[in-house]
């Protein structure tokens, strides 16, 4: 066993280790889990059809078949809540993905290359910026009509601003640093010196950034999905089934609290997870 | 000084200008149309559709529309709504142009103190259990949307306790629900931040020095403590109020209220577009407007700001 | 501090307003929304119509029973082949603005609701076959020159074609005065002959009406009608419960709640709407609906009595038929059973055994139908394994599309504007109206609308419309669905609210104790 071979090992073990003993991350990260579980296996731990209607149970109150209840149609609430995991996280990880690799792209290229390609990305992101954020994002909406695409491009333009002009103030920052200038006086293309030397030195805050960001996108997704600007039917959407399960709240109260219920929980996760994170990468990061 | 306020003031009037044509592209790229609207069930009468939308103006080109709505905002008119034919604009916003901006004020003065304090208060038992509890409850209160807290509220206080109205808007009772719903994200997020900017006072020499000088510790906090952390505050909370009052729509559909962005989202759907137009402009303005002023006083209070050639 | 105390007084306020109004007699009735409109010209929607009828009038309207009664006019006689219409109008009928109705009032308020520049509504195709209307429609004529004021009380109205119905239309009579007030006039002025005028309306919050006192069949006995703007029916209900609201339209999404609800025993008000629902399905848009076995195996694949009391909370009648019972022409049809096991057998015979090649179809409508867009596919899916989407699409789109003929499946509903079941035959089904949303033809149906149209005895009329009806039914056209039952609420002290299959008659005889 070489020295070399110790070292990258301890390295994992400590972010466990400290992983571990920080209590945010753990809660946070055993609510994403069983998010993330439910999203990826609704349909095989759904006891029964999302679909299925029957005409003689509609709003049924919970029973040992249907632990949550049925809806409007005589639907297993829980079944349909399980899939609705799919919708919000799906998108969740859509929008993050392309913010991410969009905004960061953008911001490093406006920070390095600076003059016009610097002025112009700025004013798109300004002017994006000064609209309210779901304001926006509802007139999209309706421009490109409702649908989980849809849901995902608003969302998406609606939040590129904020990760790219992150990234251009972090690359901004990191400019002047020896490693940059070495990097440029060898001759190497610009292109790889965003990619190898800047990109790993604003990951951290930018993971940390995106950790704090899924909260915000799964409220806004179902915040569209509750405008009925979502996902459709027959899909189940968070958003959309609460504010059914709000039209009958006084004689069917199951389908609004249970699903605002789960919501809560998978935002909390991912919130405490993000929190958790913070504190492991970047303890010096301020709340955004 | 004054040239970054103007340059700002510029930059602004950009922007807005920009919103304009977009709320404008948007209007007329939407699916389905007013006319249709209007029409409902009736619009299988070409003759009809045809006639009505000569009367709306909607078949001439777009860039003339555009040219002619631009020559009536410039003398301040916003034209007249579709959804409620004749009524100009103005008057079908009428009552909501206050109710929002009541709704968002009455929020963010219950969550700006009681923020402040949960946080201040979590500072200084920090690590202990109190910090913990409060944090918890704050961090509870950042995740669980709008819509859905106020699921949760509506059945436990309205209707299993029947304690206050389900909705409306009119008296101080239907007023408790949707102040409280809509203050629940902004408390919790003000307690986080003053909670991490209390931690990094309490740090600080002079705190120490004051409560080496045998000082009350009620004076060290109320005197040297908090005043240090409501400056940095005040630039977020100043930003929570922008964001309050362009998101009060969820709260004003779930509780009834006739509000600015319950007209807005009834306007989209109903493809009005002179009000869909006025109310994203003024929207956007509000919302601009306000991060100016935050800019400006932050600008103000952090002249390293100022003197930065670009943000 | 300062916002509590402004809150107190606002409260006090308050307070001291409605206590003030407590001394007036006043009904105070919920709406969803804001009415789209407010005056009768540009008057083509439903809750627009629920306050315009309280304060405008046409020559003829229905009682209690539906039954055609006159109004504005006290009698009407055809002649020329239902070409010309007599009316001879009411004498002493006075307008809120204080003028006596005369004939010529009858024919300025045709030139209005068919002049361009006034944005007119729904009333524009209810004139459309009078003589010179087209002319003025298109801008060339400002006189209406169809309508001949005879004398003061007499008025002749002549045809391009024969309309035997054209007295139930709902046309209606104003003074034409009022329209020198401006654009707006109909938020200051009331030009009606009503029992009651206009007073405010402030958007997102009530449309308020005072009775008239000088209305030609009595003054109304209360003071006032309110209509306020809920959306959301458990505020309706609250509001109802705290006596704040003295009549509630209960829409379908609480009915279920509302008719277990022992509470309310006694205070319901249900009565069949004029308004059918049925399965469109286009021939022209899906090859295999062409047959007419698929249609049928359609339309016993529906269980009606499950759908009207799982998805509809039991506010509904399965239909069977084309027309809705309480309306003049209306008679009973045979009952569509459910049935299964004979709709597989019938889909086989089509040669699609199982659903197997069928090719995959949208089954299509607008937000307000998901759920029954849900049930339909799923059910169609269950019962005869057809792969059937649900494809939701914004409302004014899809209604061009149905007008288009390019919607292939789709529910849909049609309500009747006037008191004649000839409005669902001649508006839904005749291969020349624009409202054929599922193309569905067949000439000898045609010729039958045709010669009712021409008809003046009724009963002889009603034979035809049979006659028609069991036309579609037998050709299975289209798959009928159900009737809706309006439901609304009443407080015990409220007395003579007469609800029609037509909604709410207007407000004249209600008493508040």
């Amino acid at each position: 066993m070489s020295a070399l071979e110790i070292a990258p090992e301890r390295e994992q073990d400590e972010f466990r280790r400290r992983f571990l003993r920080n209590r945010n991350a753990v809660i946070g990260g055993v609510l994403v889990g069983i998010a993330v579980l439910a999203a990826l296996f609704a349909t095989a731990l759904a006891p029964h059809s999302y679909t299925e209607t029957d005409m003689l149970l509609v709003w049924g109150e919970p029973d040992a078949q249907h632990p949550l209840g049925l809806d409007a149609l005589g639907r297993d609430i829980l079944s349909r809540i399980l899939v609705g995991a799919r919708v919000s996280l799906g998108v969740a990880a859509a929008v993050l993905t392309l913010t991410l690799s969009l905004g960061t792209a953008v911001g490093m290229a406006a920070a390095y290359f600076g003059g016009w390609i610097d002025t112009v990305a700025m004013r798109a992101a300004d002017i994006i910026l000064a609209f309210p954020e779901l304001i926006f994002a509802i007139l999209l909406a309706a421009v490109l009509g409702p649908g989980i695409v849809t849901v995902v491009l608003a969302l998406s333009i609606v939040w590129w601003p904020g990760v790219a002009r992150l990234a251009r103030s972090l690359v901004l920052g990191l400019r002047h640093e020896a490693f940059v200038e070495a990097a440029v006086a060898s001759g190497t293309r610009p292109a790889a010196i965003l990619l190898r030397h800047f990109l790993p030195n604003i990951v951290a805050p930018l993971i940390v950034r995106a950790s704090i960001g899924v909260g915000f996108i799964i409220t806004a997704e179902a915040t569209l999905s509750f405008l009925g600007l979502g996902v459709q039917e027959p899909t189940p959407s968070w958003g959309g089934m609460i504010r059914d399960g709000l039209t009958v709240m006084r004689s069917d109260p199951y389908l609004a609290i249970a699903t605002s219920a789960v919501l809560g929980a998978t935002i909390l996760g991912f919130n405490l997870l993000g929190d958790g994170l913070r504190d492991l990468l970047d303890p010096r990061a301020r709340d955004r | 000084m004054l040239t970054y306020v103007a340059r700002r003031l510029a930059e602004l009037l950009f922007v807005l200008a920009v919103v304009l044509i977009l709320a404008f592209a948007a209007g007329r790229l939407m699916p389905g149309d007013p006319i249709g609207a209007m029409l409902s069930d009736r619009a299988g009468d070409a003759a009809l559709e045809q006639r009505l939308r000569a009367q709306y103006g909607l078949d001439a080109p777009v860039l003339e529309q555009f040219l002619l709505y631009i020559r009536g905002v410039a003398r301040g008119e916003f034209g007249f709504s579709y959804r409620f034919v004749g009524v100009p604009v103005v008057e079908v916003l009428g009552d909501s142009l206050r109710i929002s901006p009541l709704l968002a004020l009455s929020a963010l003065l219950i969550a700006a103190p009681l923020g402040v304090a949960a946080g201040a208060l979590a500072a200084l038992r920090h690590n202990r259990w109190t910090d913990t509890s409060v944090m918890a409850v704050m961090i509870a209160g950042i995740s669980v949307p709008n819509f859905a807290s106020a699921a949760f509220l509506v059945y436990l206080l309205a209707i299993r306790l029947s304690a206050l109205p389900v909705a409306g808007w009119g008296t101080l009772r239907q007023a408790v629900l949707p102040v409280i719903v809509l203050a629940l994200q902004p408390t919790a997020y003000i307690a986080r931040l003053a909670r991490t900017f209390m931690l990094e006072v309490l740090a600080q020499d002079y705190i120490r020095t004051a409560r080496a000088k045998g000082m009350r510790e009620r004076i060290v906090i109320l005197r040297h403590a908090l005043p240090n952390i409501l400056v940095p505050l005040l630039t977020t909370i100043g930003i929570i109020f922008g964001t309050l009052l362009t998101g009060t729509f969820v709260v004003e559909t779930v509780f009834n209220i006739p509000g600015l962005g319950r007209q807005a989202i009834q306007a989209i759907f109903a493809r009005d577009y002179p009000v869909t137009i006025a109310v994203v402009l003024l929207f956007s303005f509000f919302y601009a407007g306000i991060n100016l002023i935050v800019d400006l006083l932050y600008g103000v209070i952090d002249p390293r700001i100022r003197l930065e050639a670009r943000r | 501090m300062g916002q509590l105390s402004a809150k107190l007084v606002v409260a006090a306020l308050a307070l001291m307003w409605t206590g003030a109004s407590a001394e007036a007699k006043s009904l105070r009735l919920n709406i969803t929304a804001d009415p789209s409109q407010m005056d009768p010209i540009t008057e083509s929607e439903l809750i627009a119509g629920d306050i315009i009828r309280n304060m405008y009038e046409d020559l003829a309207g229905i009682d209690k029973d539906g039954k055609v009664i006159p109004v504005l006019a006290t009698e009407w006689q055809a002649s020329d082949g239902g070409k010309t219409w007599r009316f001879k109008l009411r004498r002493g009928v006075k307008f809120h603005t204080g003028r006596e109705l005369k004939a010529a009032d009858v024919k300025r308020s045709f030139e209005a609701l068919l002049t361009p520049a006034l944005k007119p509504g729904a009333s524009q195709v209810y004139l459309k076959d009078v003589v010179g209307a087209k002319e003025m429609l298109d801008g060339k004529a400002t006189e209406l020159a169809g309508v001949t004021v005879v004398d003061d009380a007499t008025v002749d109205i002549t045809f391009t074609k024969p309309d035997v119905l054209f007295p139930i239309y709902p046309v209606r009579i104003f003074d034409t005065d009022v329209l020198t007030h401006g654009a707006d006039w109909f938020l200051k002025e009331s030009g009606g002959t009503g029992p009651f005028q206009f007073v405010g309306w402030k958007r997102g919050s009530e449309v308020r009406l005072k009775s008239f006192p000088g209305y030609w069949d009595g003054a109304p006995k209360i003071d006032e009608v309110v209509f306020v703007v809920v959306p959301n029916i458990e505020t309706s209900l609250s509001l109802y419960e705290t006596k704040e609201l003295d009549l509630v339209e209960v829409p379908p999404s609480a009915t279920r709640a509302v008719l277990h609800d022992t509470r309310y025993d006694g205070q319901m008000l249900q009565v069949p709407a004029a308004q059918i629902n049925y399965l469109g399905m286009n021939q022209t848009k899906y090859e295999p609906f062409k047959d007419k076995r698929v249609r049928e195996a359609i339309s016993l694949a529906i269980d009606r009595e499950g759908y009207v009391k799982g998805l509809k909370g039991g506010a509904g009648l399965p239909l069977y038929g084309s027309i809705t019972p309480g309306i003049a022409g209306y008679a009973p049809v045979p009952k569509i059973p459910y049935d299964p096991e004979r709709a597989r057998q019938l889909l086989a015979e089509a040669g699609y055994p199982g659903g197997k090649g069928l090719p995959p179809i949208d089954i299509q409508a607008t937000p307000v139908e998901k759920d029954d867009l849900a049930y339909f596919a799923d059910q169609f899916k269950k019962v005869l394994g057809i792969d059937v989407s649900v494809k939701v699409v914004e409302r004014a789109t899809h209604i061009k599309q149905m007008n288009a003929g390019e919607v292939a499946f789709f529910p849909w509903g049609w309500t009747a504007d006037y008191p004649d079941a000839l409005y669902f035959l001649s508006q839904l089904w005749d291969s020349r109206s624009p409202y054929n949303r599922v193309r569905w033809k067949n000439v000898d149906y045609d010729k039958l609308i045709d010669r009712a149209q021409g008809e003046p005895n009724a009963e002889a009329r009603y034979k035809i419309y049979a006659e028609a009806e069991k036309i579609i039914l037998d050709d299975f056209g289209m798959a009928p669905l159900y009737v809706r039952m309006q439901l609304w609420l009443k407080r015990p002290n409220v007395k003579n609210v007469y609800l029609t299959p037509f909604r709410n008659l207007p407000f004249a005889k209600v008493e508040v104790e």
